[in-house]
């Protein structure tokens, strides 16, 4: 049985906004002060679909009022590819043949000490599902390591308990990112075709166990494509919402990963284009604008070119899908997802530059650590 | 109220009342150009963007160059614990006396924690500090600040970054009107008219960053509040004339009474 929508993520009653809303509903969406649910729903439309430009210009006012001329860069980490999970879109699942590694804690050191030298302040490490090899014990080992080199810390890995998030946070992680992937319940139930991964309810409930376990900031997203990107981005809104409303004091980000094609040739059942994309994106920015926005190195220079700091405020760079990566060349080139913008640390930040935008490598300090 | 002919902060003077926050530019040197042609004396700087290991990155490195004074802040802080933390190394970094405490525990509107702040200015003013607090524009709380030895307070006119200027110009109004030390108005300024409002209602300067770093051409901006804030200055040392909700004649109805 596919688990159930909760009521406070149900956007059953503004899909019909979003399939319907009119070009009249757009703009007073788009010139509203405190934009609510129903423009959030009217930017999301074919409507707000033919004033993509008008969109674009509130979105990087907007974008440029609460985080200026600038954009925060962070670097991705694979801690291991060993994974219990059989998402069926990714490149780690279980039942992909394909060789497995994790770094040992000399190669750990070894790789983020690669990183530092790249001149990042901010890491996100990840793992997948669960396993023997890749545990909560050997997470905290990592952000320990991690947390003696870099200014931010945060983890991209498997549901927790609230008081695993507090190890976490006490070992100096200040953030953990949790995609929902899809929050329809039937397509997310043939998405996950086994494992603790099928349980939606567990999933859903995650974020709010990442705050109470006492991280600063959480991370949401849905995978575009698995489903239809209306109903999981009215739901996406609705759980951002919700999470600011029951923790005052948490930072709520939201990213937008889409599917690309990578091992095993998954061809996403909801496909999204650019343009689709870039409305999800503006209505975000325009109905949150203080929500940090984060765009990944799976879309390509042109997309996040055009989107850097016109409703995406922080990005990844210079990214590695494999485990580890940065210090020495990997065995297997696989990683979870193909790399769409493998340009360098420099090259992007003179695009930055020239865009009249300032990289931002660090904008946290170790001294907020407890 | 401070209405010396300089602005007096824990005992160190300054000619200069705008004071000039230093986030969300699009380039270093964006940020010096608008330092200099503002005429400041005093930058603000937050902890969290100190950074030594990327020099292209490091804001502090180049204000210290630059001769002002610097105020770092203690932005990203949630408690008092961590903004007393920040301050501590903000001070050996920088080596300066300020600090400006920023608690803002909620990341989305970041206004500040009126009880959080208490405390930390305490504990610094007890360290020696000039303590700066940004704070809401409480007329009790800027008393209990001044109260544990805070050099100025610092109410916001609105939402950092919302540009809604001085909404809060009631409260304001009610902070100068009993306040012993300078009170300085931080925040939500989107126009330099209404610095020059902020200085003629009384306040001892203005901060600024937002209004200037978002600006189409941000040294102009900020050579055109530093001229706003000499206006309102000089306008309300010229003695404004009062309101009135109803028109004066000029030959008032008591007139005859004159030599009398």
């Amino acid at each position: 049985m596919p688990g159930e929508i909760p009521a406070f993520l149900d956007p059953s009653q503004w899909l019909p906004v979003a399939l319907n809303a009119s070009p009249a509903d757009v703009r007073r969406a788009l010139n509203s002060s405190q934009p609510a649910e129903a423009d959030f729903a009217a930017l999301l439309s074919n409507s707000a679909g033919d004033l993509l430009e008008e969109l674009a210009l509130r979105a990087q006012e907007l974008t440029r009022r609460h985080f200026g001329r600038t954009l925060s860069l962070y670097i991705p980490l694979y801690l291991s590819d060993y994974c219990s999970g059989g998402c069926v879109y990714c490149g780690f699942a279980a039942d992909r043949k394909q060789t497995r590694h994790k770094l040992e804690p000399d190669e750990m050191v070894a790789e983020l000490d690669a990183i530092k030298a790249m001149g990042f302040s901010e890491v996100l490490l990840l793992t997948g599902e669960r396993t023997p090899h890749a545990d909560l014990d050997f997470l905290v080992r990592a952000v320990e390591t991690a947390a003696q080199r870099f200014a931010a810390v945060t983890v991209e890995a498997f549901p927790m308990q609230a008081e695993d998030y507090r190890r976490l946070a006490q070992a100096g992680a200040v953030g953990v990112t949790i995609y929902q992937e899809t929050y329809e319940p039937v397509q997310y139930e043939n998405m996950h075709r086994w494992g603790p991964k099928r349980d939606y309810a567990n999933r859903v409930e995650t974020p709010a166990r990442v705050l109470e376990g006492g991280m600063r900031t959480v991370g949401l997203g849905a995978l575009l494509g698995l489903s239809d990107p209306l109903f999981d981005s009215l739901s996406l809104y609705r759980h951002a919402m919700h999470l600011r409303r029951r923790f005052w004091q948490a930072g709520v980000s939201i990213s937008f990963p889409r599917v690309c094609a990578q091992e095993g040739g998954y061809n996403p059942p909801f496909p999204v284009d650019d343009s689709m994309l870039a409305r999800i994106i503006f209505a975000f920015r325009i109905c949150m604008p203080d929500v940090p926005l984060v765009l990944s190195t799976r879309e390509t220079p042109k997309f996040r070119d055009g989107m850097a700091g016109v409703g995406i405020n922080k990005m990844s760079i210079a990214s590695r899908t494999t485990v580890g990566g940065y210090k020495a060349p990997v065995e297997s080139p696989d990683g979870q997802f193909h790399v769409n913008d493998d340009r360098d640390v420099e090259s992007f930040c003179a695009m930055l530059k020239g865009k009249g935008l300032e990289p931002v490598f660090k904008n946290w300090d170790k001294v907020y650590r407890d | 109220m401070n209405d010396g002919l300089k602005l007096n902060l824990g005992g160190r003077e300054f000619d200069s009342r705008l004071i000039m926050g230093t986030g969300k530019f699009a380039s270093t040197e964006i940020m010096i150009d608008a330092i200099r042609a503002s005429g400041t004396q005093l930058v603000t700087v937050a902890l969290r963007r100190f950074n030594r290991e990327r020099p292209s990155d490091d804001l502090l490195g180049p204000l210290l160059k630059l001769g002002v004074t610097l105020v770092p802040n203690t932005s990203g802080a949630r408690n008092s614990s961590e903004a007393v933390r920040a301050a501590m190394l903000g001070r050996e970094l920088s080596g300066s006396p300020f600090v400006k405490v920023e608690i803002h525990p909620n990341p989305h509107h970041l206004m500040p924690d009126p009880i959080e702040t208490y405390e930390a200015c305490r504990e610094l003013a007890k360290h020696g500090f000039i303590v700066l607090p940004y704070m809401p524009a409480d007329p009790v709380l800027a008393k209990r600040l001044e109260d544990v030895g805070c050099a100025a307070v610092m109410p916001l006119g609105s939402a950092i970054g919302t540009g809604h200027g001085l909404s809060t110009a009631e409260m304001v109004r009610l902070i100068i009107a009993d306040s012993g030390i300078p009170v300085i108005v931080d925040a939500g300024l989107r126009a330099p008219s209404e610095a020059a409002a902020a200085m003629e209602m009384g306040c001892s300067a203005v901060l600024v960053n937002s209004a200037i770093a978002a600006a189409g051409h941000p040294a102009e901006m900020a050579a055109a509040f530093a001229m706003a804030v000499k206006t309102g200055l000089a306008a309300r040392r010229a003695g404004l004339m009062s309101r009135s909700d109803h028109a004066v004649a000029t030959s008032p109805l008591t007139s005859f009474l004159a030599g009398a």
